[in-house]
């Protein structure tokens, strides 16, 4: 019993640390306290993450609600580098925009306790609770400038699809009851065994992965993502497209490792159509757009979409691949949109690509982190989205998905196209005007500094993480 | 104990050299020394190789071999293998690493740190491509020496740049990819015929894939390498990439990456599937024939004196293909020699492009005339290249041209009668080009002819061009073993209607 509670330890960090945010929010004196919070949280998470590293391997089941293992462990670590780096890019964007505070950090660690809950829960009610905690926190974290039309638009927006997401989640789950007499993950996937209910089995999931397909923007479900990527703050925005997708891409894995071949072979196709549709129309409207907030949404579209084609090979090494490139897809993107956000100027983001023209020489440093993203974004080598994309791609054609495969490999070649054209922007066409920026914040370089090294040793030496994403799959698989 | 890796020394010490020169960005006096004498220490290390025993050969046909596990959920091995091949190319390498840094050493005025960085990242990854036997390595280097190259063109190209930029980028990473999946496709084949999930060239060559199956997977190699030879009809990239790019950017794309398409044909793509490559062979040979041909004749009509030099690229490329194609030891020795005497002639023509270039700030040929009487040792020069290129007995193309042509009569004597019917069209635009620079009324009176580091250059150059011509006998012998080696491993290519499928 005392293992049990203390194996919580990570979420329980998490959510007193942004309780206790709150609390002293409200004692004390905005301008005098933003150090001192910002340090708190920055604490927070990285107890959080440090105790799961901890208690990885405490047998800890919770009443069969949360399985906190090496799986969830992992995902714990994750999502609280993930919020750290957020909350370093975000510090001195925040402040310069009048918008940091109590409020603004402890509503990033609520959506961070979210996301570990959706990665550890074992049964369809605490997933629930994590994704809403998840959700709810991001309409506020994305109106957070409210003097921001835009901002408060995205904000309508993302709300209004993730209630009817949720709806949708939520009314699948009560089909799923109904069918299976149980909310527990696994065996209410059990195909096999609820024979005479079928038919109501299968569309309470169906509806369950509509509503995550239009969280993770799955093309036709990802009409939200530019609007809202757009309108949220640089940093939000990184943290919206990397966090929550990276905890619903978790519990994909989760679905198809415990639902096998018998759910498999059910959704196989409507899943491989939506990878293609997403993969195509994800690179081909990103050619077109002349915003890089909306040019990175519709690349993240893509990115899930190269991921679904990789999940279908779940038999093979499939989720190990999705595990592995969805944290590559994590740090990238918010290297992405985070490098954005720094090298935007003070009263609103640098959006038009257009402004980017020399920018490779007036900012160096923060040019060349917004260079390595892209590439890793576009796959090339040294950089980890090539070790994730080839680790995908491995999977899809061991699988046997060669149309697919080639699907992908074609939508790759185009990707590269508005890729490098960032890059010619930053590079090869001289500035215009220039703009000086503040000074980044030390804050600001470490992050940069971390998530360039991220990306470089992932690119370069993946076997570590490639060894323990194979454990804790393997420990999903054979509970 | 672990032996020196002086392999692997040789690949990375450009990009550690270059991380350094990096550090003097605001210095870029200082930034182009330093990058200088970190490419002689790069050919310091290369001909250290030459004190190996280069008759040795070991058990599995290399004189030096570099092998660590990298990523052993994949079978990616860290893999490196020294044999007479790649030797000459890796020297030939070193050789223009240091002929880029001095040609640019005027020309070069914005951004001097990075551009540096840049041609020694290139030479980097283009030594990679050529030592690496595990072919995941090979990937990475293959597709790294396209950035350096995207950078030294579109930011220190002419006035099409980025088009030309990314029009190469594009061309072969389009390629890549697509061979990037077919390298997936062996490598998934091999692992379950055998149990053996690896990357290592010679056990991949192992693999027997279904022949439909051989068929695309060779199709996409095939591809790839044809794109970066490049073949006719995939060369629609070269002539606008080198019209843009700084002189020491030419000398890298000409000297060094095409070369690597074709040596990657070499070693990788044929041995891997002989049955499907011998059945390519006649689309092989017609395309290079052809190719020899359209260059030919595109050169003729071109104005600017680099695309006309970019053209007989393509040309000199295209009997390379020949050679390949034929596959047997005299044409594979020839080809090899050919990469590297095509290297040495064609860099030093657009050195010499460049200087003209960077006195007159023009490259059309119209504008010139006279050089022989106003700029007497430029045009003496200038001369000799012209002559090496179009394959004047006594220097260096002649021999390989001559070992290519009689291979490939020996086994095709109408497509040999061809090709060499073709040379001729060379011959034309050569002279061409020699006439309307160097004879004729002096266009510009007052030029300086050429100053002591172009001297330095020029004369290194020709030397080799002359040395390699009345005695190419040592890098023959060096090339002896390893070609018969990938012979045997292929089986031979037998003649066109006698219908053997080549013993393996």
């Amino acid at each position: 019993m005392q293992t049990e509670w203390f194996s919580l330890l990570p979420l329980i960090i998490l959510a007193t640390g942004g309780s206790v945010i709150f609390c002293l929010g409200a004692f004390l004196r905005r301008q005098e306290s933003t150090a001192l919070l910002f340090g708190l949280a920055v604490v927070t998470c990285l107890a959080s993450g440090g105790s799961a590293v901890s208690f990885r391997n405490l047998p800890g089941q919770l009443s069969g609600l949360l399985a906190i293992d090496v799986f969830s462990s992992f995902y714990t670590v994750l999502f609280a580098t993930i919020t750290l780096i957020t909350l370093l890019l975000s510090y001195q964007y925040a402040k310069n925009r009048g918008f940091f505070g109590d409020e603004f950090l402890g509503i990033i660690l609520f959506a961070a306790a979210g996301m570990v809950l959706i990665a550890a829960s074992i049964h369809w009610l605490p997933f629930f609770l994590g994704l809403e905690m998840v959700s709810i926190s991001l309409y506020v974290l994305i109106a957070m400038r409210r003097g921001d039309s835009l901002a408060i638009e995205a904000a309508v927006k993302y709300f209004t699809m993730g209630a009817v997401a949720s709806a949708f989640v939520v009314f699948g789950i009560a089909m799923l009851y109904g069918a299976t007499g149980t909310l527990d993950i696994m065996k209410s996937l059990d195909v096999g065994g609820h024979v005479d209910n079928r038919f109501l089995l299968l569309f309470g999931l169906c509806l369950i992965l509509v509503g995550l397909c239009f969280k993770i923007s799955l093309v036709p479900f990802h009409l939200w993502t530019p609007d809202v990527y757009q309108g949220a703050p640089a940093p939000i925005t990184a943290f919206l497209a990397t966090g929550t997708k990276v905890a619903l891409l978790s519990m994909f894995v989760r679905l198809a490792v415990y639902g096998g071949d018998s759910v498999g072979a059910v959704f196989a196709p409507a899943v491989w159509i939506m990878a293609a549709l997403t993969m195509v129309v994800g690179n081909i409207t990103a050619l077109a757009q002349t915003q890089i907030k909306r040019l990175l949404a519709y690349s993240s579209i893509a990115q899930m979409g190269y991921m679904m084609m990789a999940l279908l090979a779940f038999k093979h090494q499939g989720p190990a691949a999705v595990i592995f490139y969805s944290v590559v897809y994590a740090f990238t993107d918010l290297g992405a949109f985070g490098t954005v956000g720094l090298l935007s100027p003070n009263n609103s983001d640098r959006d038009a690509i257009a402004d980017y023209k020399g920018l490779g020489y007036a900012q160096p440093a923060k040019a060349a982190l917004l260079t390595l993203c892209v590439f890793s974004l576009a796959g090339l080598p040294t950089t980890a989205g090539f070790i994730g994309k080839f680790v995908l791609f491995r999977a899809a054609l061991d699988a046997n998905f060669i149309g697919l495969a080639m699907i992908g490999i074609l939508m790759a070649i185009l990707s590269l196209y508005f890729y490098l054209n960032i890059v010619v922007v930053l590079y090869m066409r001289p500035a215009e005007k220039t703009t000086a920026l503040k000074t980044t914040g030390n804050e600001a370089i470490l992050a940069c500094f971390l998530i360039a090294t991220i990306i470089f040793s992932l690119g370069l030496f993946p076997s570590f993480t490639l060894t323990v994403i194979e454990q804790i799959v393997d420990h999903i698989s054979n509970p | 104990m672990i032996p020196f890796p002086l392999l692997s020394f040789i690949i990375f010490w450009p990009l550690a050299g270059g991380l350094f020169v990096l550090a003097f960005w605001r210095y870029p006096k200082a930034a182009r020394r330093i990058a200088l004498a970190v490419a002689l220490v790069e050919v310091i290390l290369v001909a250290s190789l030459f004190s190996l025993d280069l008759h040795l050969n070991g058990t599995d046909g290399w004189l030096l071999r570099e092998d660590f596990s990298w990523i052993p959920q994949y079978g990616v091995r860290y893999s490196l293998g020294l044999d007479g091949i790649n030797l000459t190319l890796v020297s030939l390498s070193a050789l223009l690493g240091v002929m880029s840094i001095l040609a640019s050493w005027k020309q070069i005025s914005e951004r001097v740190a990075v551009f540096h960085v840049m041609l020694l990242f290139s030479q980097t990854a283009v030594m990679g491509v050529f030592l690496a036997t595990d072919l995941f390595l090979f990937y990475l280097f293959w597709e790294m020496q396209l950035l350096p190259m995207l950078f030294l063109i579109g930011i220190w190209g002419h006035e099409k740049r980025i088009y030309a930029a990314l029009k190469f980028f594009l061309f072969n990473i389009a390629g890549g990819l697509l061979m990037l999946a077919a390298l997936i496709g062996i490598y998934l084949v091999h692992g379950r015929q055998t149990g053996d999930y690896t990357f290592a060239l010679s056990h991949l060559m192992q693999a027997k894939p279904a022949p439909m199956l051989e068929m695309w997977l060779y199709s996409a190699f095939l591809l790839a390498f044809a794109i970066k030879i490049p073949i006719f009809p995939l060369h629609g990239w070269l002539p606008d990439a080198h019209t843009e790019a700084p002189t020491a950017g030419s000398i890298i794309l000409a000297g060094l990456l095409l070369k690597t398409g074709a040596y990657a044909l070499l070693r990788i793509a044929i041995p891997l599937f002989p049955v499907a490559s011998h059945r390519f062979m006649p689309l092989l040979l017609i395309l290079g024939l052809v190719g020899i041909v359209y260059a030919s004749l595109v050169a003729l009509g071109q104005k600017d004196m680099k695309r006309l030099v970019a053209y007989s690229s393509i040309g000199h490329m295209g009997l390379i293909v020949l050679a390949l194609a034929v596959w047997d030891s005299l044409t594979l020795s020839g080809a090899v020699l050919q990469m590297v005497n095509h290297g040495l002639t064609t860099a030093a023509l657009f050195m010499m492009v460049g200087m003209l270039d960077e006195r007159f700030h023009t490259r059309t040929l119209a504008d010139f005339g006279g050089l022989w009487k106003s700029m007497p040792r430029f045009s003496a020069f200038f001369l000799l290249f012209a002559m090496a290129s179009l394959g004047l007995p006594g220097l260096n193309n002649f021999v390989s041209e001559f070992l290519i042509l009689v291979g490939v009569f020996r086994a095709h004597p109408l497509v040999g009668s061809l090709a060499f019917c073709s040379i001729v069209f060379t011959l034309i635009y050569v002279l061409k080009l020699v006439q309307d620079t160097l004879a004729g009324p002096i266009k510009h009176q007052h030029c300086r002819d050429i100053s002591p580091r172009e001297l330095a250059i020029l004369l290194t150059l020709s030397l080799l061009v002359i040395g390699i011509g009345l005695c190419p006998q040592p890098i023959l012998t060096l090339l002896q073993d390893p070609v018969q080696r990938l012979i045997d491993q292929t089986g031979a290519m037998p003649l066109p209607g006698t219908n053997l499928m080549p013993a393996k």
